[in-house]
């Protein structure tokens, strides 16, 4: 198992009801999974929101595995002004 | 009592008019012989010996603002300072280039003489006259942007005016780029105010954005945003990125120096929920991002490191949590 913390920015942090969260995962998760379970726990509330992905961060622009410590962001494009 | 100031302008058409007045250099002996002062007569001062003067006297310091505290801790009568100091006069002198009204900012090293007048000369656009182009336009007019082109079809609605500080409730129903013009003529003698009474699309783009130095993405929707970064890109010029969330904000610089750019972060088909009219968001937050905007077009500008290139922040204002994210 592996232990993440999820820092909630924007759209994501009202949908989770936290700006930081804890997660443990089966080893070899990666942020798809990761993200998928998001939306899962967002009850629909992340259903049009594009997400982009941070680790340590570090914006990336592909699927990657985590790794255990690792601090990920998920950043949706907000659009005000 | 606030001190008496004179600007390098001023103090010259005294000189040319024959005025009686003594010009004092009340700094050190090493700063005096590293930045001489330029063809004005004066002596080197002592504080003990200006009051023992008649008739107006004008100090001068390095940067005019020691010279400012003497006059008010000494209470001195017929005393002026020279605002901006031998660094102001000295460019007035040799470029007829009166800096003074700067010189908070001169006296930055990051900044100087050097970096004003790139300030002076750069050509900035902003897209969306809101809540972020208002802040932005306004701290960019006084820092002494040359020339600022402001667009935006919109009219004044009484729900803007909480964040939007150029309007007010007279201008109720007007175009915000009439309204916006006038009021930062007021803040500026200098700039080129240049207004377009649209909005930014596919088709009129690259005239619109033609010519400028740095694109402020200001707008309040995705496709204006996915916009701007295309013509960013095609026209390699620098997006200073912002955007607003509740009681959160997200600033980025896109396109320059092989940084990514909006559509690289979010390529997808993209949608980031509601705007400020939908979602609501507190005054003070537009001012805060639309400020962190200007102040990262002014380091563009003037080429000050380290910046947002390549960088995204995350303001959260609730909790005052900055994330910086690297791209």
């Amino acid at each position: 198992m592996i232990k993440v913390k999820l820092k909630c920015f924007s759209q994501v942090k009202y949908a989770l009801g936290s700006n930081q969260l804890v997660f443990e995962l089966e080893d070899g998760t990666s942020t798809d999974d990761l993200e998928n379970i998001i939306r899962k726990k967002a009850e629909g509330k992340l259903d049009d929101v594009t997400l982009g992905i941070a680790i340590n961060k570090k914006y990336i622009f592909n699927n990657t595995k985590l790794s255990d410590g690792d601090e990920i962001a998920f950043i949706p494009p907000v659009q005000g002004g | 009592m606030y001190p008496m100031i004179i600007t390098p302008k001023e103090l010259k058409q005294w000189y040319d008019n024959g005025k009686r007045f003594t010009v004092l250099d009340m700094r050190p002996k090493n700063q005096i012989e590293e930045f001489p002062l330029i063809d004005l007569r004066h002596t080197i001062g002592t504080p003990d010996s200006i009051d023992k003067l008649k008739g107006d006297k004008v100090l001068v310091c390095q940067f005019g603002i020691i010279t400012e505290g003497m006059i008010i801790e000494n209470n001195l009568n017929n005393t002026y300072s020279l605002l901006g100091g031998v660094q102001a006069w000295n460019e007035y002198l040799s470029k007829k280039n009166d800096l003074s009204r700067w010189s908070r900012q001169t006296i930055l090293n990051e900044i100087g003489i050097k970096g004003q007048k790139k300030i002076m000369e750069a050509k900035v656009a902003i897209v969306g006259m809101g809540g972020l182009g208002c802040p932005a336009a306004q701290s960019l007019i006084t820092a002494g942007i040359g020339f600022l082109k402001i667009i935006d079809g919109d009219t004044i609605a009484l729900s803007n005016l909480h964040r939007q500080h150029l309007y007010n409730l007279e201008n109720l129903g007007k175009k915000k780029v009439d309204v916006a013009k006038q009021a930062l003529e007021k803040l500026s003698n200098h700039a080129i105010i240049d207004k377009q009474d649209l909005f930014l699309k596919r088709r009129n783009g690259r005239q619109l954005l033609n010519g400028v130095d740095v694109i402020i993405d200001a707008t309040d929707n995705i496709a204006t945003r996915q916009l701007i970064d295309y013509f960013s890109k095609e026209m390699n010029i620098p997006m200073i990125y912002g955007s607003l969330y509740r009681f959160e904000g997200q600033v980025g610089i896109f396109n320059v120096e092989g940084a990514k750019g909006y559509s690289d972060l979010f390529p997808k088909n993209l949608s980031g929920g509601k705007t400020c009219d939908d979602a609501g968001v507190l005054g003070m937050l537009p001012s805060i991002i639309g400020n962190i905007q200007a102040l990262e077009t002014l380091k563009i500008i003037t080429d000050l490191k380290p910046n947002l290139v390549g960088r995204l922040l995350i303001y959260d204002g609730l909790n005052h949590i900055t994330e910086i994210i690297e791209l």
